[in-house]
């Protein structure tokens, strides 16, 4: 379980803020969207759950346990992680990019090799055509695939996902949403996603936080936001992509 | 020249071209691996701290824009010493710019992508640093590396001014002879040595990173970057045996040798400065000694000029070499030149007693003073004779000067005052380039020395000095009394030597190295085995 307690960020001392006052639960095996158009909070939220952003004010519990007493460095470990650039290392093969996290923990290398290939399998790709090359050479989609299987491979229970589609074609993001769909079943990880995109949200968010500029405008179900918008900005924010699905029914 | 007599030429010199060619190797090497690892280190630290970076970068970036030669002095003055160590640091202070600068560059260069993921996974910032941001800095470093190594091959050339060996010492002593062969000697080898050495970094380099020897079968990729990392260590070894097999081979009384000659038994240490005389002065009493004493003599010829021999024997690090009376009363006693030769030796050997230790033996015999000189085609037209002469065409005139002259009192400024008139323009030469330049027409008047050979060589017509400015220059071995005391048997065998040579038997043996092309230590012992000075053999 992930819990926020009052978080604040503020990068100008206090000037404005990224971030006010939000408190939030993730509950254990469950996937929580947080929405937003660019500059509303959602990926400075995500990056002070593993610190790599430190809050100004407020309490992040993972585990039941503050964040802030523990080693960022640790934390990070047991937290997966998929960056919106994706970031593989170009001077690593895709199976030591996968195997990257066991290795910091120190596993052996036959486990690392193993493991890296079981989660590549996973994400769909043939650990005997891509474990050995370099991520140059794989296509995007397929390099977030890999990003999702290193984000994976040391079996954290909680995943962060920073707009991890964001980059992708349509066609292969909506391909990567169903896989991850299925893989949610499977896996039961403890999962925050951060998106602008409202169908995404939609697809894959058990419950949706709908942050502007730094506030939380509701929380909720995708049923409960949907059909109760507690502000006019969520009310707003819904209207748009129906209205496009009605335009988009009428013209067939 | 023939091929044959070239092939010749360097069969002859084979074990000193290993010899040097090691002397190379170690001194670029050894300047570059200090520098890889200082500036490594120093790369990352700069590239974290951005309030250093720029201080760092510019400092180096300074101490690169010094000029070789005048590094090489000012580390010379520094450290006290001649010979490899002033070089090795001058050679890694220029290497380090290449190195820290390329470090920055590839840590910089890594992705901000890369980073924020090295972090996010859970990196320690050491494991940032070494998994990440040095692997993929590592082209930028291997290429700075390279730049240094192989600019480090061309700048050590130049260390042999100061006595640390080299190939430089070739090319060195190739232009004071004014001899292609040797200049080429010491270049080509050089030349190649860049290559190989470019060729080793480039293969660790490439054995440094796999994805570049992925493609290879198993068995192929790890011989090949086996060797590609033992090659610049087989280089080294190579470069090692190569040292020691031309020590050994090389006659004890090889030239100036550095590295090796740091233990002085029973040794007797000579230098001479950077021009034929000298050389054949320092040859003349070395066989003396070798000759007819006990000692066994290591010659550190060709030093670059008058304060690095004086230095150099001042700190003991020489233990005779000629000098010229007039040179110490005015650049190194930095007295007002006196007319009378007597008088001069006098006053100098007094002081060098008093202040230095030192003792100056009887003189030669001849006076090299320095001579106002011209084309003898242009003296006809214009009947110049003295020197007064020139005084109305000077401002049409170009003079080509050696570095010294132009600067000593009792050079061309003293000149300038005592006659009344300045030359159009004045080139600073090498005092061998500076013959040339004046038979070639490249300029009209030389600071020649009296004694020099090429005067005849050359068809130069020396002009008479009317108003006495040029004090007596007469030239005497200058010996360490410590030494003295220690070998009284050096004074002994020196002295049959000392009047021996008057200004036309000097001139004569220097035209048989610079007209003739012979080698000095040859003239040398011809000169010596006619006077019956050299017993046996």
């Amino acid at each position: 379980m992930i819990r926020l307690i009052k978080i604040s960020k503020s990068f100008d001392g206090g000037r404005s803020y990224a971030v006010k006052e939000l408190s939030l639960d993730v509950a254990e095996g469950k996937t929580l969207v947080l929405l937003g158009s660019s500059g509303c909070g959602k990926t400075t939220t995500l990056k002070m759950i593993n610190r790599l952003i430190e809050p100004t004010s407020g309490t992040i519990e993972v585990d039941g346990q503050d964040v802030t007493s523990q080693d960022p460095v640790l934390l990070r470990r047991k937290i997966g992680y998929v960056f919106q650039e994706i970031g593989l290392f170009p001077h690593m093969t895709i199976e030591q990019n996968v195997a990257i996290v066991p290795k910091l923990l120190g596993w052996d290398k036959n486990r690392r090799r193993v493991r890296a290939h079981e989660f590549l399998e996973l994400m769909g790709l043939d650990p005997g055509i891509f474990a050995d090359r370099y991520q140059d050479e794989l296509s995007g989609g397929q390099q977030q695939r890999v990003g999702v299987a290193r984000a994976l491979a040391a079996d954290p229970d909680y995943l962060l996902m920073d707009e991890p589609f964001g980059a992708l074609d349509a066609l292969t993001r909506d391909t990567l949403q169903q896989e991850l769909l299925s893989l949610k079943g499977r896996l039961r990880k403890t999962i925050i996603f951060v998106t602008h995109d409202i169908l995404e949200a939609i697809t894959l968010g058990d419950e949706i936080a709908i942050l502007h500029n730094g506030n939380l405008e509701q929380i909720g179900t995708k049923e409960e936001v949907l059909s109760s918008p507690k502000t006019e900005f969520v009310a707003e924010l819904f209207s748009k992509p129906a209205k496009q699905l009605a335009v988009f029914k009428e013209m067939r | 020249m023939a091929v044959e007599t070239f092939v010749d030429f360097v069969s002859v010199r084979l074990p000193q071209l290993w010899l040097r060619t090691g002397e190379h190797l170690i001194l670029t090497g050894v300047s570059t691996g200090a520098a890889i690892m200082l500036g490594i280190p120093l790369g990352v630290l700069a590239s974290r701290v951005a309030r250093l970076r720029g201080f760092l970068l510019g400092a180096i970036g300074i101490l690169q824009t010094i000029p070789s030669l005048a590094m090489l002095a000012i580390l010379l003055a520094l450290t006290g010493k001649i010979g490899a160590v002033p070089a090795i640091i001058a050679l890694a202070l220029y290497a380090l710019l290449p190195i820290v600068r390329n470090t920055v560059t590839g840590i910089q260069g890594v992705s901000s992508a890369a980073l924020e993921a090295a972090r996010g996974l859970g990196m320690t910032n050491h494991q940032q640093l070494w998994q990440v941001k040095i692997p993929l800095a590592l082209p930028f470093i291997v290429a700075g590396i390279r730049t240094a190594a192989v600019t480090g091959v061309g700048i050590a050339t130049l260390s042999a001014f100061i006595g640390a060996g080299g190939l430089g010492q070739f090319i060195n002593r190739g232009l004071a002879l004014a001899s292609n062969s040797l200049i080429l000697l010491g270049a080509i080898p050089a030349a190649l040595l860049a290559l190989v050495v470019d060729f080793s970094i480039g293969a660790v380099g490439w054995g440094l990173e796999p994805r570049r020897h992925r493609h290879l079968p198993q068995r192929l990729r790890i011989l090949f970057r086996t060797s590609a990392f033992l090659l610049p260590f087989f280089i080294g070894v190579a470069g090692a045996i190569a040292y020691m097999s031309g020590a050994a081979v090389t006659p004890v009384s090889r030239p100036g040798s550095t590295i090796a000659d740091q233990d002085r038994g029973a040794k007797v240490v000579i230098g001479s400065k950077n021009f034929t005389e000298q050389l054949i002065l320092g040859e003349l009493m070395a066989q003396l000694i070798e000759g007819r004493t006990g000692l066994s003599v290591v010659r550190r010829f060709n030093l670059g000029g008058t304060m690095i021999c004086h230095g150099a024997i001042v700190r003991a690090e020489i233990d005779i070499y000629p000098e010229y009376t007039g040179t110490a009363l005015t650049a190194i006693l930095k007295r007002e030149a006196l007319l009378d030769p007597d008088e001069t030796f006098k006053v100098v050997a007094r002081a060098y007693r008093k202040q230095f230790g030192i003792e100056w033996l009887q003189s030669f015999g001849f006076n090299n003073t320095y001579a106002i000189t011209v084309r003898k085609e242009d003296a006809r037209l214009h009947g110049w004779e003295r020197i007064s002469d020139l005084t109305e065409s000077a401002a049409n005139l170009r003079a080509g000067f050696t570095s010294e002259f132009a600067e000593r009192p009792d050079g061309y400024p003293g000149l300038r005052k005592v006659y009344g008139f300045r030359f159009g323009e004045v080139r600073d030469f090498d005092p061998t380039l500076m013959y040339e330049a004046l038979a070639k027409g490249e300029v009209d008047v030389i600071c020649a020395f009296a004694t020099d050979g090429r005067i005849t060589a050359y068809k130069l017509k020396p002009l008479s000095d009317d108003r006495g400015f040029f004090p007596p220059y007469y030239a005497a071995p200058v010996v360490r009394e410590e030494v003295l005391k220690a070998h009284p048997e050096i004074r002994d065998a020196l002295t049959p030597l000392l009047g021996l040579l008057d200004d036309l038997t000097m001139q004569g043996l220097n035209y048989e190295v610079d007209g003739k092309k012979r080698s000095p230590r040859h003239i040398a012992r011809g000169f010596l085995k006619s006077h019956n000075l050299l017993h046996g053999d």
